[in-house]
């Protein structure tokens, strides 16, 4: 596939150097010299300097021939131009980071579901197939986490039948066990196991040690009772304070006072403060910069229930988790950039830590589909894949028993979706044309899954 | 850095090494019967298992190849191609001495063309062939061929890529470095087979003389299989000018040639600054040449101007062939052909020397200085063919312009301390930094190399790395700071 990324900043760098790793044809758009250097420095990409709403700077960039744009420099405006030019000159399919959410439509309205959006713009009409906007997408994951029993990120698959969740491994309930002789409520496949910095395919004699990460697969009425054998199911919150009042840290807000929690929002700018509590119904927003014990205590934020650190900076957003800890706070939720720093601020005390870098990596990745793949989730620091896939009727695994295909090490079948039934895969199933398969794959394995899932 | 990851990829670059090895042992055994074939077998059975299985043995968690590791990675795959490519000169008993068959296989691979042989002919055509064809694989160049052949290395393979390249920026063509050195490498052997089509198919040369004449002159080497070098075929005009013409055609850019091709336009060759000055200088040179020796050599115009092009070009690309002992040759005409030597081929050419580009740089950085002198407001930034060269650039073209001059001068003196004349001395070390081959005087085009002492030869064998990976990449190995920061 040959993509060209315009924007070298910290998504653009790291899109280009997630989709170099899948050894794609990349080339970088950047208008600043010393940046383009540094892509040139770091990646094995083309680099094209130039701004990329001209016409003959994309020219330059071979767009014409292009399978994907991805426009992410920091303006909307120019992103939205150069996939709207990307598109006339003969660019397949165009995503434009879009970070306000009048032009994305990614507002959240009111009501029960995190997911209803209202449309503002028709982005077809502008030539872009596909909006993403990393802020407010970490903003409804953080709200998703925040609302459901376990602390754990999730994604979903075959409309929502079958989940992806991640579980640290912490209760003695599966610590020191092999995979096989753990009693799990329900069906479900252990599809990946991070072990620090390495990924498996685990087997039943898989041993478990204390904080690996498990990635189970499980139908979705089923997830929340698997769960419970992890850690102990939570209430939801219902004081949550928020640090940092940027724009993920407001929609947070927003999302989670309509759903009747209390919400105190701490932010250092006076200006932003006003402008946020304006808008903002019931929440209490205080002013504030540094995440001191005298600020966490004189505002009570030893007794909420929930800790939410968004600022802009990242080091001080994983500072402030450490220090609501500190003061007694038992969930605590860390907004990072560099994805790298995840695992870093997880092992320091910090419960979930997310990168709206990685949200947006993987939105790119849903729209760069495997063979005959539907939608796909990044696992870990992105060494693996979970794929879903659509057996067609001439597809080599069609008709097929599990155990008399030529399977790859690095892959795991997670689940089966027949009609509504969710399947837990063992060797003598048969896999039917119609039938969706959710797969696991290590990224070296992923060409050899997709060719089975191809016809001969 | 981690010396691990080093000798891992150079155990693939070893046996890629062996591997080549293969074909001259395929002529020894099926086509000139010589009896050579040992001194094939032998380096062959040493380098491809043993260097398959340093890669296999080292396990190294995958990651990138670092700045560092790149810079000693190309380094040691020369040396170590050099001291592998000197056991068939040994075994064979061509060159009885290990030292001088390293400073025969380094000048293969540097595309030198310096040779220690005393009289070429009688040995074993295998060895021959592997002489001349050592130098083919060296005109690309090693680690390119490398990264060509396995792209699994990322921004590593830029990183190897860029040490290796001749020039001051080598250019991506492609997105993926990979598709880069296939690309080059791609043009190349074309390049190759359309002038051995044309010698052997059309002016009906012998096979063996049509290929290695062929593997001399696209990597701008300089080695031949005849005593006197291309003195045989002086007769035969169309055969000069097919050599004379792809010497040229080796010298320039090879990214020119990429973007005329795939933008169907001429204009991106012709209009090109260093393109430019390089035909220009070529005529320049050529046109005073041949005055020169129609005035003080007593030729006539037509003999004066066939030599005269045909030596210009042999020199200005830093080839080495010669049709005539230029050595006798009036005293204009010598001295331009050793500042040719200096001044080199184009950058991203297969040839060596300063490289034009760089020469018009510096001249334009006097110059500045000289305007700076009276105005010293004056705004000017440093503009090649309309487009502005970013100051760190020029620093550093400055910079390896006075390295260039430091290996001149230093060289100079040290083979003068070994009891050199000046003017072979001199002529030397450019021929020896510059890849050309053939100096003046005692190493004159009919000369050799062999009564240098053998510290002379190692220094000179040194020279021809630094003058082929450019500096910097070698010069990075012997800094102080490189090994107390590893």
């Amino acid at each position: 596939m040959y993509i060209v990324v315009v924007g070298a900043g910290a998504t653009g760098l790291y899109v280009a150097s997630l989709l170099a790793r899948e050894k794609q044809e990349i080339v970088v758009i950047e208008q600043d010299e010393e940046a383009a250097e540094q892509v040139r420095r770091t990646l094995d990409v083309g680099v094209v300097v130039g701004n990329a709403a001209i016409p003959r700077v994309l020219w330059e960039a071979e767009v014409q021939r292009a399978d994907l744009l991805v426009a992410v420099t920091g303006t909307d405006e120019v992103n939205m131009i150069t996939c709207f030019m990307a598109k006339e000159l003969g660019a397949k399919k165009t995503i434009a980071r879009v970070r306000n959410p009048e032009y994305s439509g990614y507002l959240l309205v009111g009501g029960k579901s995190p997911y209803a959006t209202r449309k503002v713009v028709r982005p077809r009409s502008l030539g872009v197939d596909l909006f993403v906007n990393p802020e407010i997408e970490a903003a409804r994951e953080i709200v998703s986490i925040l609302s459901g029993l376990y602390v754990t990120p999730m994604e979903e698959f075959a409309d929502g039948r079958v989940q992806l969740r991640e579980f640290k491994a912490e209760s003695a309930a599966v610590v020191g066990k092999r995979l096989a002789d753990i009693p799990f409520p329900r069906p479900c496949v252990v599809v990946m196991l991070e072990h620090g910095e390495e990924m498996i395919v685990p087997s039943g004699d898989e041993k478990v040690q204390k904080g690996d990460r498990l990635y189970l697969v499980a139908a979705r009425k089923d997830m929340d009772q698997l769960g419970a054998i992890f850690e102990v199911p939570r209430r939801s919150p219902r004081t949550v304070v928020v640090f940092g009042g940027g724009t993920i840290g407001f929609h947070v807000a927003e999302a989670l006072e309509k759903r009747g929690v209390q919400v105190k929002l701490i932010e250092k700018s006076a200006a932003r403060s006003q402008e946020i509590s304006s808008k903002l119904k019931r929440a209490v927003v205080i002013q504030g910069g540094r995440p001191d014990r005298d600020l966490l205590e004189d505002e009570g934020v030893a007794h909420s229930d929930a800790f939410v650190a968004a600022t802009g900076d990242e080091s001080l957003n994983i500072l402030a988790g450490l220090v609501a800890k500190d003061v007694g706070v038992s969930r605590n939720i860390v907004v990072v950039d560099e994805p790298e720093y995840i695992a870093l601020a997880e092992a320091v005390g910090v419960d979930v830590a997310m990168s709206p870098l990685l949200i947006c990596g993987s939105r790119i990745a849903h729209y760069i589909l495997h063979g005959g793949a539907v939608s796909v989730a990044l696992l870990g620091k992105e060494d693996a894949q979970v794929i879903e896939f659509l057996a067609g009727a001439n597809a080599r695994v069609s008709k097929h028993a599990i155990g008399e295909l030529e399977w790859p090490k690095g892959a795991i079948i997670g689940a089966i979706v027949r009609g509504d039934a969710v399947m837990a895969p063992t060797d003598a199933t048969t896999i039917e044309p119609g039938d969706t398969v959710i797969v696991a794959a290590l990224l070296d394995e992923i060409p050899n899954v997709e060719r089975l899932f191809k016809a001969p | 850095m981690s010396i691990r990851i080093v000798l891992k990829y150079l155990g693939l670059v070893l046996a890629i090494v062996g591997a080549l090895l293969s074909f001259p042992l395929f002529w020894s055994v099926a086509i000139a019967h010589d009896g050579a074939h040992f001194s094939f077998i032998i380096p062959i059975v040493i380098a491809l298992p043993g260097g398959l299985a340093l890669f296999r043995l080292i396990s190294q968690k995958e990651r990138s190849i670092s700045r560092r590791e790149g810079l000693a990675l190309v380094t040691c795959a020369w040396l170590a191609g050099s001291l592998v490519g000197a056991l068939p000169y040994v075994i064979s008993g061509t060159l009885p001495s290990y030292v001088d068959a390293f400073f025969e296989t380094m000048s293969g691979f540097t595309t030198t063309g310096a040779t220690v042989l005393t009289s070429i002919g009688h040995q074993p055509p295998s060895i021959l062939l592997w002489r001349n064809f050592s130098q083919w694989i060296g005109g690309m160049g090693i680690i390119t061929f490398f990264v060509a052949l396995f792209p699994m290395l990322g921004i590593g393979a830029a990183r190897l890529f860029e040490a290796e390249m001749p020039g001051p920026q080598p250019e991506r063509l492609r997105a993926r470095v990979a598709d880069t050195a296939r690309a080059l490498w791609l043009l190349y052997v074309g390049f190759s087979l359309v002038e051995f089509l044309l010698l052997w198919a059309v002016a009906g040369m012998p096979f063996y003389d049509a290929m290695n004449i062929m593997f001399g002159t696209m990597p701008t080497g300089g080695f031949l299989h005849l005593s006197e070098s291309l003195g045989a075929y002086v007769d035969n005009p169309f055969v000069t000018t097919v050599v004379t013409v792809f010497m040229l055609a080796a010298g320039v850019n090879f990214a020119l040639y990429f973007y005329a091709i795939r933008r169907r336009r001429l204009g991106t060759l012709v209009g090109n600054p260093e393109f430019r000055l390089y035909v220009g200088i070529f005529a320049v040179s050529a046109g005073a040449v041949t005055l020169d020796l129609v005035r003080r050599a007593g030729m006539s115009v037509g003999e004066a101007l066939q030599h005269a092009t045909f030596q210009v070009a042999s020199i200005q690309t830093t080839t080495g062939f010669a049709t005539a002992d230029f050595d006798l040759w009036p005293s204009l005409s010598r001295g331009l052909l050793v500042v040719l030597m200096v001044i080199g081929a184009s950058a991203g050419s297969t040839g060596g020397g300063l490289k034009v580009v760089r020469l018009l740089v510096v001249f334009k950085y006097a110059f500045r200085q000289v305007v700076a002198a009276f105005s010293p407001r004056s705004v000017m930034p440093m503009k090649i063919g309309g487009e502005t060269v970013a100051e760190q650039t020029v620093s550093a073209i400055a910079g390896l312009a006075l390295l260039y001059a430091l290996a001149l001068v230093g060289g100079f003196l040290f083979m003068s301390a070994l009891g050199l004349d000046a003017v072979t001395a001199f002529s030397a070390v450019a021929a020896t930094v510059g890849n050309v081959g053939p100096g003046l005087g005692a190493v004159g085009p009919v000369q050799h190399y062999a009564f240098i002492p053998g510290v002379g030869k190692i220094a000179l064998s040194f020279l021809m790395l630094v003058g082929r990976l450019e500096f910097v990449t070698v010069m990075a190995l012997v800094s102080w700071s490189f090994w107390r920061w590893r």
